[in-house]
């Protein structure tokens, strides 16, 4: 059984006197599996964050359907599976985040001993400890992501849902929610990230779903998105200049480049298949074969491809 | 239900916790211990009047503050949520919509409850003070003022579901002053001078609004006379079926506060 199970989800906004409608998210299905780090991924705008609050019972789907480990979305069952840590998040100021947590401890019916101590541990490992006890009127926005991963993992959920976890962290702080979120797929949670720092996703995810104006583009592993995607070629070899001079009209016929490389040379070619058939000819030509490099698509470039915007715009 | 007792009690909790460590909260009781203090001054200025001038203003101070910090407490109960954003951690968690608005409820009620136990307490200590006693009859009107004031906090808490603090407060507020007058617009609806439309129309106002009358009846005519704190008053049957009234006309704002808090998006 999928951890999540999202089928035809659509989410249309009414807004306005003139009741104008917005469609946010339209007809987006996907799966994420038990054990798996899934990154869903898009630019501003895309449809991320209003996927994730409609998972998290915050916003009522207008079509479609979505189980959290076999059960509804917004049921109180589904929910105490689940680890949410919203955007930019913020807490109750007034209170501190050791007393914050004990509160998140109650509505998953912890009893004191078990919150006392889960508490304390999470705030350990979120490296809150020192402040554990003051107000968190005084936190950073740092440490107030800090208290959320925290209270994401209070009730030792089967499943941690984040929305752009790295927002507001500093690099080690960045490194530390890796090193987490990695830490957690050890232990066996399943862990259902949105983000737009793509150096994250490919770090990170098993699997990614990339989602564009509210319609998921590609969902699967990295391997088989990218993989799939070999734009060219590369080939480094040595050999005579009767060699070169043998292989040009066949590298002219595959509409390959045969280019001047130093000591050696270099043939850029179209495929895999291409390359297969020139390195032939130049170990029967007697030549060597330095390297062989086949160009995949990065990350970023499947996510510029799939958007259609420029890949300057997808950062922020 | 059993379950929902401790998430209930979670929310409830903390609002409590809010409203304790909102330092506003407490320059408002300073201001009614203060009033109760010019009341013992006054009272002094009296012809042998001091213990009736204490308890009347006393009684007034404990009302109307009260009334301030409900309204101020109960129409923020949701919107501070709402901008502050703290709704977002806290709905996806394993409660239903309804545990968290029933505990945010909950919460502002102990807290209404504490504050009008320590302002009574104050009264009281007063009242001592000027040689009199404080019986049973001011624990009677001081039970009918909580009451008032949980009623408040739930029509509060309804316009605060689908409205903004401002407007809440607005429409609470406009609804405490017409329901506070319900005898005097009853008797102008029914007099002969009154245009039968504005007769019609003020009788459906007055089936519909809360009778914050019944709550703050002391020198008021209650068909067997004038009730009053220095002579006859009110016996506790009054309080308890003031109490049933408080009860069921809360409980239906709160049910329509829940409706409207179930279907709403948290963008």
């Amino acid at each position: 059984m999928s951890v999540v199970e999202v089928k035809a989800l659509e989410k249309t906004f009414v807004r306005g006197f003139f009741r104008k409608r917005t469609a946010a998210v339209r007809g987006v299905s996907f799966e994420v599996e038990r054990g798996e780090i899934f990154g869903f991924l898009g630019p501003n705008g895309a449809g991320k964050t209003t996927t994730i609050k409609m998972l998290m019972g915050l916003i009522h789907p207008t079509g479609g359907s979505a189980k959290v480990l076999g059960d509804p979305i917004g049921a109180v069952r589904a929910k105490r599976k689940i680890g949410y840590l919203p955007e930019n998040p913020y807490f109750y100021d007034y209170l501190s985040a050791l007393e914050f947590l004990h509160m998140v401890g109650r509505l998953f019916g912890l009893d004191a001993k078990t919150r006392e101590r889960r508490a304390n541990e999470l705030l350990d490992r979120v490296g809150l400890s020192m402040a554990k006890s003051r107000s968190m009127r005084s936190y950073s926005k740092g440490m107030m992501q800090r208290v959320g991963l925290a209270q994401a993992l209070m009730g030792d959920p089967e499943l941690v849902v984040m929305d752009e976890p790295m927002s507001g962290l500093d690099p080690i702080g960045r490194k530390e929610v890796r090193d987490l979120l990695l830490e957690l797929r050890d232990a066996g949670k399943t862990v259902f990230f949105c983000t737009h720092i793509l150096a994250d996703a490919s770090m990170l995810c098993d699997r990614v779903g990339i989602i564009v104006k509210g319609e998921l583009k590609d969902v699967g592993s990295l391997d088989s998105l990218l993989g799939g995607h070999v734009q060219h070629v590369e080939i480094h070899a040595q050999g005579e200049a009767a060699l070169r001079t043998k292989l040009a009209p066949k590298v002219e016929e595959l509409g390959g480049k045969l280019l001047d490389r130093g000591e050696g040379f270099g043939v850029e070619l179209a495929s895999t298949q291409q390359a297969d058939a020139i390195v032939a000819a130049i170990i029967e030509g007697g030549g060597r074969i330095h390297e062989l490099r086949p160009h995949t698509m990065t990350l970023e470039e499947l996510f510029v491809r799939e958007s259609g915007t420029k890949a300057e715009e997808m950062r922020s | 239900m059993s379950g929902a007792l401790p998430r209930i009690w979670a929310i409830g909790l903390n609002t409590f916790r809010e409203a304790v460590r909102n330092r506003v909260l407490y320059v408002l009781v300073m201001f009614a211990v203060a009033l109760m203090a010019f009341s013992v001054v006054l009272g002094s200025l009296s012809m042998h009047e001091d213990e009736r001038i204490v308890k009347d203003l006393g009684l007034a101070g404990i009302s109307l503050f009260s009334i301030f910090i409900s309204l101020f407490l109960g129409v923020n109960l949701l919107s501070k949520e709402l901008d502050k954003k703290t709704v977002y951690a806290i709905i996806p968690k394993p409660l239903w919509r309804w545990e968290f608005l029933v505990g945010k409820y909950l919460g502002l009620a102990l807290t209404m409850a504490l504050l009008v136990s320590v302002m009574s307490a104050v009264l009281a200590a007063f009242v001592l003070f000027e040689g009199g006693t404080h019986g049973v009859v001011m624990l009677r009107a001081e039970a009918l003022i909580l009451l008032e004031v949980l009623l408040l906090v739930a029509v509060a808490m309804l316009f605060s579901s689908f409205s903004s603090p401002y407007l809440s407060a607005m429409f609470a507020g406009g609804l405490w002053v017409i329901g506070r007058n319900t005898a005097e617009l009853a008797v102008f609806a029914e007099r002969e001078s009154t245009a039968e439309s504005v007769s019609t129309l003020l009788s459906g106002v007055l089936e519909v609004v809360p009778d914050f009358h019944l709550f703050f009846v002391s020198g008021s005519n209650l068909g067997e006379g004038v009730v009053s704190i220095h002579g006859t008053y009110v016996d506790w049957g009054y309080v308890m079926s003031s109490a049933a009234y408080a009860g069921a006309y809360a409980t239906a704002c709160l049910a329509i506060a829940v409706f409207l808090f179930s279907r709403r998006d948290f963008t």
